[in-house]
């Protein structure tokens, strides 16, 4: 799987260079211009802003870590850090457990595969907009058919608007319903990439299917799930549109996640100052375990170039 | 593919239910939303309405007469994915063509450092850009839009295209060379289309994401450059009780023609994820 993907890939290696570093100047220009632009200079940008006080419009004063200071002790903050948390902790696990399970019945064999996977996929096209509307249907107190559902086995209907952790839950479903597909891709393209030589040599040796799947498919798939899980406990953290077309923070600023708290704070409460200083705590945070990942992502090359020279 | 192990009866069935299981979380809740926008209206939130009824298209007849504004937002929708899609697949063609071909030290770093500054969360930079988007007059433009999905799209198809590239032996590259063809030529007339299945692969992703897009739409747009996902928005925001059947109607016409690429496409998908997703 990783063979030619890698950074070291032995394309022109040896060989004159085909591409000198001016040419290749030339042909980064637009992807790098467009990522400086819009998203190295607008973020440098935040972390000078959150230096200063401001408004929009108005000239910035420094202000040192005040910002900071006004963040870290404000209360809606570290509620809705303790929200993101809980549903990125909740939506990245169950993804992955559901997703792995259906990766490896899927490349145990399913007829029909491009019909079921067709299926499987299908959430991957809904907009963030859209599963809300089809959630917020399913989870009507009325008529919704998850109401029914969870009314057959004795339980109340949510009550997504009222109690908060109602919210938390349905918000929680929509991101896996949404996200599911993307795991399972990943993991099922990482299980088909596993050598089959191995799994002869466990049948040949008279392994059973859970011997096989505890001693082979999951600690060789163990690298692949780390990034992949990484990857989305990155994008995870950004939730923002499901909780703002679903709750808008509330009830009394109760559901807010992270990004919605700078959302409100910049557009609703203008304190642009505390607004800045959360973005820049979120790109730290994102940095932070992007760190991690990509450190996994160097090794993981790294062990296929190693294999391939092998 | 299979591990090879006779399947027993009961592992089977178990199989079998588990994955009907995971279909019907998929596809039900798409599937229950259609079949609402083709009940009759009065009928979807009638709690004893029969689960069989005539098909209606009641809600898309309202949906027509009074929601215009959809009817601009997918107009808009559809301009904004064309020319941001045709802007991120050139612009990651051109740079995964010269990660793959020149191997040293600083381009090694410099596509680490594209994969890590994708992980900036994206409403970080709306806060600076808010202001100096209104400034240059870009707020509530197709424009700003564009670029904007462009840039958090190049990428992940840098590092797709770059695994495309790194597939065509460089013998291709130095035969066209020798042969007297400039780079520009090169690139054009034999990376380009031998890439083809990268460049769709790539487009894939960016068309799915830039036709459901909305936290950039909603801060950056208003009215001229208002995208469907947005007008869906406001329909469910309607103070007045929201009209459940042109939503549910709104939401499906939204959601068919990129639910129907996506199972099209669903080949490329797969293989693009695999190429640029996790990988650096």
């Amino acid at each position: 799987m990783t063979g030619s993907a890698g950074l070291g890939a032995s394309a022109g290696i040896g060989a004159t260079p085909l591409l000198g570093a001016r040419g290749a100047a030339v042909l980064l220009a637009p992807t790098w211009l467009l990522v400086l632009a819009l998203l190295v200079l607008p973020a440098c940008y935040v972390f000078w802003l959150s230096l200063h006080q401001s408004s929009f419009g108005q000239s910035p004063s420094f202000v040192g870590a005040a910002n900071y200071v006004a963040v870290l002790s404000d209360r809606y903050f570290w509620r809705a850090l303790l929200n993101t948390l809980i549903i990125v902790a909740v939506v990245v696990h169950v993804e992955m457990l559901i997703g792995l399970g259906i990766a490896l019945l899927f490349a145990d064999g399913v007829p029909w595969k491009p019909v079921l996977m067709a299926a499987m996929l299908a959430p991957y096209a809904v907009s963030e907009v859209g599963a809300v509307v089809i959630w917020r249907y399913l989870v009507d107190p009325e008529i919704g058919s998850l109401t029914k559902l969870l009314a057959a086995v004795g339980l109340g209907p949510i009550e997504w608007g009222v109690t908060p952790w109602h919210g938390l839950a349905v918000i929680s479903l929509i991101s896996i319903w949404l996200h599911l597909p993307f795991t399972f891709v990943i993991l099922y393209a990482a299980r088909l990439a596993l050598p089959l030589e191995v799994y002869e040599a466990a049948r040949v040796d008279g392994a059973t299917r859970w011997q096989q799947l505890r001693r082979i498919t999951l600690p060789l798939l163990k690298p692949a799930i780390a990034v992949a899980m990484l990857f989305r406990y990155i994008f995870a953290f950004r939730l923002f549109s499901e909780v703002w077309l679903m709750t808008q923070g509330g009830p009394a600023r109760s559901t807010e996640v992270v990004a919605l708290y700078l959302y409100v704070e910049a557009f609703r409460y203008n304190r642009f100052g505390v607004a800045t200083a959360t973005g820049w705590i979120m790109v730290m945070v994102s940095a932070l375990v992007a760190v991690v990942y990509l450190r996994r992502v160097y090794r993981e090359m790294f062990a296929a170039r190693a294999e391939g020279v092998a | 593919m299979s591990t090879g192990m006779r399947a027993s009866p009961g592992w089977r069935v178990l199989k079998a239910a588990v994955i009907a299981l995971a279909i019907a979380w998929s596809i039900g809740p798409i599937v229950l939303m259609i079949l609402a926008s083709l009940r009759p209206p009065r009928e979807i939130f009638d709690p004893a309405a029969a689960m069989l009824f005539t098909p209606s298209l009641e809600s898309y007849r309202a949906l027509f007469r009074q929601w215009p504004d959809f009817f601009a937002g997918v107009a808009n929708s559809g301009i904004v994915t064309i020319f941001a899609t045709a802007l991120a697949v050139l612009a990651s063609a051109l740079a995964g063509y010269a990660y793959s071909r020149l191997r040293t030290r600083a381009m090694a770093m410099s596509a680490f450092g594209l994969v890590f500054l994708r992980l900036i969360p994206p409403i970080v930079t709306t806060l600076p850009l808010f202001p100096i988007v209104n400034w240059l007059r870009l707020n509530d433009t197709h424009l700003i839009l564009i670029l904007l999905y462009a840039t958090f799209f190049v990428s992940l198809g840098t590092m797709v295209m770059r695994t495309f590239m790194d597939q065509i032996p460089v013998e291709i590259d130095e035969a066209a060379l020798v042969d007297g063809a400039s780079h520009a030529q090169l690139i054009r007339r034999i990376m380009l289309p031998l890439a083809a299945q990268g460049m769709v692969a790539v487009a894939v992703f960016v068309i799915v994401f830039a036709w459901n897009e909305f936290l950039f739409a909603f801060i950056f747009t208003t009215k001229a450059a208002k995208t469907a996902p947005l007008v869906l928005a406001e329909m469910t925001g309607a103070v007045d009780g929201v009209d459940w059947g042109v939503l549910f109607a709104a939401a499906s016409l939204h959601l068919l023609p990129v639910l129907a690429f996506v199972v099209l496409a669903q080949r490329h998908l797969v293989e693009g994820l695999t190429a640029g997703a996790t990988k650096g």
